[in-house]
């Protein structure tokens, strides 16, 4: 199974550093999870892609009006940043 | 080896609602950064998303305008990625099941008609401001500031189908598709402040070959001028590497504006790298048929319906495409001097020349307050009646679109009426002709191309007033006697 899927790649998409150990352990942990969600491949099931419309919530979508409602300030927004300078939120380095 | 290029356009409409897509927070536009932010928008743990209305609205009327089919039980999908301007870690987009799909834009270049096809239309939200700062190049930057003012903010994407094969097509399409939100008002579409910002998709593949080259995707432009060149340089950059039998690799580039070359960005995410899933905060949305037809009334005349129009009195398909995608008043002066004047080409000519021209020139934005629309008209008639020349009815225009006058005013102040009268033009002609025998004497002995000297000094002596083209026969008729 672990071969249907990249480890490394995975943790790169989720910008996490994994150690070897770490690598086999979770590739694992993937591939019985991955085992499991294939189980429902067997089921025989014929819809049409519209038909699968299926929610945790069933529920319909309720829509607001685009009206403008008071939200944060500026320096309650700001105020658990751990780093902040003129005004804008301060993270590491970080560019495509 | 003859090779062909393919190129797909993807298109982010910010749209102009009051508020963002999944909160009420304002969409402000302002340098003044993090002032519109709530914790939805900034992607605290527990905000639930709720959608904007007139947002749907908007979508659902692009869609409709484009021909395409609306998803009526549609859903919302979490787009996860892991860049710092977007706190939530992903972004709440559409997936298999957009609003709209198989749509179609008609587009004009020069006298031709195209149809661009579109694969589909859905609602997304747009990302925060991120810059970085350090010094040098952006790879050294030391940390990156996030401003979160436009993170929410409803963005529409549409999608062509890979069926575009020019730059020329490219722009022409993006041209469409800006104007076509302006009409609908569902985005002001000022390319500047990047209202309307595309990615272009292209690939290069033998002029025979059914399948499609690898493609690669020139990411974020926003002008015309940038499109253009980047589509061209790349499918040069993309032959030349075919010819020499180098592989393309299926990749993001950036288009650099200074250096006009576009470079790798990142290694191109395909869509499983997304781990698209449906956002269970959001239920399924139905549009209900009462919803859509409520959307339908709201349909104005589209950019191909005006083309249309226009055509009708008289213009041809490429002074009617410039026509409709110009200002709303600009259409509305052309309608109102046509049908004054019954005259199209002229309506034409004077309000996207001369009359734009000079305001233009003088800095004029709008209109002053007390010209009047019919001042073109009337000068449009003063000249077909021969009673003033071109020249003198630009003085008028310019006259009347600094001063509060009138172009008939204007003409007898400053003496522009043309004289018609024969029989004063021909005492005048004999005045000349008395003045300048040594003139007449070479134009008779073959020197044909005094005579308009001749009309000249007539021109002057009469301040311009004579009408040019009478005095040029009546003059060539007293030479020949």
């Amino acid at each position: 199974m672990s071969n249907e899927f990249n480890i490394k790649n995975i943790a790169k998409l989720a910008s996490i550093n994994l150690s070897k150990e770490e690598q086999d352990s979770l590739s694992n942990d993937l591939s019985i999870i991955l085992e499991h969600v294939n189980a429902l491949s067997d089921l025989k099931l014929h819809a049409q892609q519209q038909e699968i419309f299926i929610h945790p919530l069933e529920k319909e979508l309720e829509l607001q009006e685009d009206e403008v409602k008071k939200s944060l300030t500026h320096d309650e927004a700001i105020s658990n940043a751990p780093e902040s300078k003129d005004g804008k939120f301060v993270v590491p380095p970080s560019m495509e | 080896m003859s090779l062909k290029p393919t190129i797909g356009i993807e298109t982010h409409i910010e749209l102009n609602t009051n508020t963002k897509m999944f909160c009420r927070c304002a969409v402000v536009d302002t340098d003044e950064p993090n002032i519109s932010l709530c914790p939805t928008c900034i992607g605290l743990p527990g905000a639930l998303p709720v959608p904007n209305k007139k947002a749907i609205q908007f979508i659902t009327l692009l869609a409709l305008s484009t021909g395409c089919e609306i998803t009526s039980k549609g859903m919302f999908h979490r787009k996860n990625y892991f860049y710092p301007d977007l706190p939530k870690n992903y972004q709440i987009s559409q997936f298999d099941l957009p609003v709209g799909l198989n749509g179609e834009l008609e587009i004009v270049i020069d006298e031709n008609k195209d149809y661009i096809q579109i694969e589909r239309v859905h609602m997304e939200e747009d990302t925060g401001k991120s810059s970085h700062s350090g010094s040098g190049r952006i790879e050294s930057a030391t940390s990156t500031a996030l401003d979160f003012n436009r993170s929410g903010v409803p963005l529409v994407e549409i999608v062509t189908k890979p069926v575009i094969s020019s730059s020329k097509q490219a722009v022409a399409y993006i041209e469409e598709l800006r104007q076509l939100s302006i009409d609908l008002n569902i985005s002001e579409g000022r390319l500047e402040k990047g209202n309307l910002r595309f990615d272009a998709n292209i690939s290069v593949a033998p002029e025979d070959s059914t399948e499609l080259g690898t493609k690669v995707e020139i990411k974020n432009m926003n002008s015309l001028r940038s499109l253009e060149r980047a589509i061209d340089y790349e499918i040069q950059r993309q032959t030349k590497a075919l010819e020499e039998g180098v592989e393309i690799v299926q990749e993001t580039r950036h288009w650099d504006e200074n250096k006009e070359i576009t470079s790798t960005m990142r290694s191109k995410e395909g869509s499983a790298d997304y781990r698209y899933f449906s956002d269970p905060d959001l239920p399924n949305m139905f549009l209900s048929e009462e919803f859509i037809k409520g959307v339908e009334t709201l349909m104005p005349l589209l950019p191909k319906a005006q083309r249309e129009e226009l055509m009708t009195t008289g213009l041809s398909l490429s002074q009617s495409n410039i026509l409709s995608k110009s200002e709303e008043w600009i259409k509305k002066l052309y309608v109102k001097i046509f049908d004054q004047t019954k005259d199209s080409v002229a309506s034409y000519n004077w309000i996207t020349g001369e009359l734009q021209g000079q305001m233009r020139k003088a800095n004029i934005e709008v209109l002053p307050e007390w010209f009047n629309e019919d001042y073109l008209s009337e000068i449009i008639e003063l000249i077909k009646s021969d009673k003033i020349s071109f020249t003198s009815a630009k003085i008028i225009l310019t006259e009347i679109l600094t001063t509060d006058t009138t172009p008939s005013k204007v003409a007898e102040q400053k003496n522009l009426f043309q004289e018609n009268d024969s029989e004063k033009i021909s005492e005048m002609i004999s005045q000349i002709i008395k003045e300048n025998k040594d003139i007449v004497e070479r134009i008779k002995s073959g020197e044909d191309k005094l005579v308009g000297f001749l009309v000249g000094q007539l021109m002057k002596q009469s301040n311009g007033s004579v009408n040019p083209g009478m005095a040029k026969e009546l003059l060539l008729k007293e030479l020949e006697d």
